[in-house]
């Protein structure tokens, strides 16, 4: 987290959730940094998916704060939180070319047509997408309209950019170059980054800090060495490191059977 | 009061205030007309009607009638479907528009067209010389088979088309024979539809008084009887007691529909069924649809001949005669009137299925299955049946013998299938749509026209053609209110051919088809366009 100033931006205080079926998410506190990309990291129905929607404003907690830079935003408007969210399905405007995708919202903010143009293009030249500028979304692959979804979120230039596991649908050579794109987007625009995934690799790959969360409590939140190095419980152990290690076992496996094989 | 039960409070009341206003809107418009008919019946009227000579026939009658009817049409349905889907035939395209024509004119019209070929002066009974009468029991069991082709066919062909291929090539693997398929994987995958087909078929049958009223003779069924005792005699409490019975099987197989939902349908289909059948399937195939088409055209046919010869069928000289006679006698007045009707209704009925559809598929909440069902629920009430309600429930409203009533007992009478549609439809567009909109300041309102509608423009078409086709035909429900406010066209093909014009019958019959075949054409030349630009 070199690039990270040591400034919070957000800060949750006592978050609670429940459902019919019972608690999903549980006392949770944490703060995020700015320019800091933080991964949620749990298994399906750990309630990583209800946080992040409690976050942008699309649910709210029944207990508990949302607080960014001081500000209480828990019961603001999504749209007026400074914060952006991308989602696995893309949910892009399946009637709009691919510019008109990433201008419109700024459209909608009364922005003058030529500054809304100048920004989407902008952004689409950010995620490397400005000759698909004129194509509708549909001529896309998985992983260059997940970037323009990437793009239209951008072009509100958002403080916090959330992400819900928006690389699921996608395969792995796109999943890691799309990983790489992110970190530089995040570089160039130093924006906060919050990202959910059930992916430990994922996780351990891209992330400041990793949050494991489990049944709606929060384990252990930490930089991914520290997780590596003193995992804070069972479940950390068990269900996420034994995981990441049978993972990249099987991949530098994967790795010295295709070195042997290109040296015979 | 806290911040948090007040931002309860609110979103409480955002969606849940949508909902409750569609429930107030269906109790208003479905369950109190309805609940009026039903707090109608006396005693007195009940013992009136079972004791009444007239009772037990027509009861008989339309029990007999519907159900040889319903197996008529649905064996053929059935026949035509896999002939249409499976054999491999050409010109699908074209076998699936020919037999859905019929969907096009009004029931009494294909009764009457039955009367044009194999009446007393009809072309097939001058043409054999054959002296049977047609009016009766096989009369309306012939009409009631042309008009409920259509629907069965749809049925069956639109679940045929998207049947998995999977199971087949399996079994071809494994060696099973045709037979063995058809019986161990085409027919189970068929069942529930057959059965869903066959209630929605005899409850159509049993219900419609279009075709009995015009060829039943003296086999009264229970619709006629209805008609009779409620519009001809305006007696409503005994035409309460019958619009009673005539709701059984409708709720039958409203609750079977509802009860028992398809499992089996819902599966992911990797690859349809491939067509490449026998030589021999493929011409018996031909044979049965040119067979079945022949049957769907001829009384078209013999409607084009009524209006444009002089004496039909013994002079075919070409005349206008009977047109500029049939206009002079208001058909041209009313048929504005129809027009504007089904403008209105379909206007209407689409604007308020897509709300409807929007606010129980997407905004999901404690009481939206209620609304839903509430929704689909006016499927299980017949056309005549709901005439009566809206006339007892309605009459000393302000809405009374207005246009308006018109469009709303039109737009309920049809509302089921093109919500449902839309309900499809919006369930299958991306469900974080709304969620991204609100991220990024987009309006709900915004988004919806901009994004949603344009997504699901082509159903909301189809819903706009539905209903207005429909509104065009119909002659059920209309039948009770229409008077004070003008009548519908299709009314007159009953007025005519009780006064014995024929041609002009004949006429009006054309008329409303020649409408309704135009509206149908645009959507279908949309379809092409649209799959031509890449929009399916």
């Amino acid at each position: 987290m070199d690039d990270c100033v040591n400034e919070e931006i957000l800060r949750i205080e006592g978050l609670r959730k429940k459902y019919r079926e019972g608690d999903v998410l549980n006392r949770i506190d944490f703060t995020v940094k700015k320019g800091e990309f933080l991964s949620i990291l749990g298994s399906s129905g750990c309630g990583k998916t209800t946080l992040l929607r409690i976050l942008i404003g699309l649910l709210r907690p029944d207990e508990g704060k949302v607080l960014k830079d001081g500000q209480d935003i828990t019961y603001s408007r999504p749209d007026r939180r400074g914060m952006g969210i991308v989602f696995q399905n893309y949910a892009l405007f399946e009637n709009m070319t691919v510019l008109g995708n990433v201008e419109y919202a700024l459209k909608v903010k009364k922005e003058t047509r030529d500054i809304a143009r100048e920004t989407a293009e902008k952004m689409l030249e950010a995620v490397g997408l400005t000759e698909y500028a004129g194509k509708m979304p549909r001529a896309l692959s998985g992983g260059q309209q997940q970037r323009v979804a990437i793009a239209r979120t951008l072009a509100l230039h958002p403080d916090i950019i959330l992400f819900d596991e928006p690389m699921s649908a996608l395969d792995v050579s796109t999943r890691i170059l799309l990983r790489g794109e992110l970190k530089k987007i995040q570089a160039t625009f130093g924006t906060t980054m919050i990202y959910v995934t059930h992916d430990q690799e994922e996780a351990f790959a891209m992330s400041d800090r990793i949050m494991i969360l489990h049944e709606g409590y929060i384990c252990q939140l930490d930089t991914p060495e520290e997780i590596c190095k003193h995992p804070a419980d069972e479940y950390v152990q068990t269900f996420v490191l034994d995981n990441l290690r049978a993972k990249i076992d099987s991949l530098s496996k994967f790795a010295k059977e295709m070195q042997n094989g290109s040296e015979q | 009061m806290s911040d948090t039960a007040t931002a309860k409070r609110v979103r409480f009341e955002r969606k849940t205030i949508i909902h409750v206003i569609f429930l107030v809107f269906f109790a208003l418009s479905v369950l109190a007309p309805l609940f009026t008919m039903l707090f109608h019946m006396t005693g007195e009227g009940m013992r009136s009607v079972f004791s009444s000579p007239l009772f037990l026939p027509a009861l008989k009658n339309s029990v007999l009638t519907a159900l040889t009817a319903t197996v008529i049409s649905e064996l053929l349905a059935l026949a035509a479907a896999y002939a249409v889907e499976r054999s491999g035939v050409r010109a699908t395209s074209l076998w699936s528009v020919i037999f859905v024509i019929p969907m096009l004119i009004p029931s009494i019209s294909h009764a009457f067209g039955i009367i044009s070929l194999f009446g007393n002066n009809g072309f097939i009974t001058k043409l054999f010389h054959s002296n049977g009468s047609i009016y009766g029991f096989w009369g309306i069991v012939l009409g009631s088979v042309m008009y409920s082709f259509p629907v069965a066919f749809m049925m069956i062909s639109g679940i045929l088309r998207y049947e998995d291929s999977m199971q087949y090539k399996a079994a071809r693997v494994l060696g099973i024979p045709f037979w063995r398929r058809m019986t161990a994987i085409t027919f189970p995958f068929l069942r529930k539809t057959l059965i869903t087909t066959f209630f929605a078929v005899f409850t159509m049958i049993v219900t419609d008084y279009g075709v009995p009223l015009a060829i039943g003779g003296k086999a009264g069924t229970l619709s006629t009887l209805m008609y009779n005792t409620a519009v001809a005699n305006v007696n409503y409490d005994n035409g309460s007691v019958i619009g009673a019975i005539l709701l059984v099987p409708a709720v039958i197989a409203f609750v079977a529909d509802v009860a028992f939902p398809e499992k089996n349908q819902s599966g992911f289909v990797t690859e349809g069924v491939e067509t490449n059948s026998k030589h021999w399937v493929k011409a018996i195939s031909y044979a049965f649809c040119v067979l079945v088409s022949v049957f769907v055209l001829l009384p078209i046919l013999a409607f084009c001949f009524m209006s444009f010869a002089a004496k039909y069928p013994v002079d075919m000289t070409f005349t206008f005669s009977h047109i500029t006679d049939t206009i002079s006698r208001g058909a041209g007045e009313l048929l504005l009137y129809s027009l504007l009707y089904s403008f209105l209704v379909a206007l209407f009925g689409t604007v308020i299925a897509f709300l409807c559809a929007y606010a129980t598929a997407r905004l999901r909440g404690k009481i939206s299955r209620f609304v839903h069902l509430f929704a689909i629920m006016s499927m299980a009430i017949p056309g005549i049946v709901l005439g009566l309600s809206y006339l007892l429930f309605f009459n000393k409203s302000f809405l009374y013998g207005t246009i308006f009533i018109v469009v709303l007992v039109n737009t309920i009478h049809f509302f089921s299938s093109p919500y449902l549609m839309m309900y499809n439809s919006l369930s299958k567009v991306n469900e974080s749509l709304e969620d991204v909109g609100a991220s990024l300041g987009i309006s709900r309102w915004k988004l919806v026209l901009s994004v949603i509608v344009p997504k699901v423009l082509y159903t909301l078409l189809e819903m706009f053609v539905y209903f207005f086709v429909n509104s065009m035909m119909t002659i059920s429900a209309i039948s009770f209110l229409a008077p004070p406010a003008p009548k519908s066209v299709a009314l007159m093909i009953n007025q005519f051919e009780s006064q014995l014009l024929m041609e002009s019958a004949a006429f009006v019959s054309l008329l409303i088809l020649a409408v309704n075949v135009i509206v149908k054409g645009m959507l279908i030349i949309y379809r092409r366009i649209r799959s031509r630009r890449g929009d399916e």
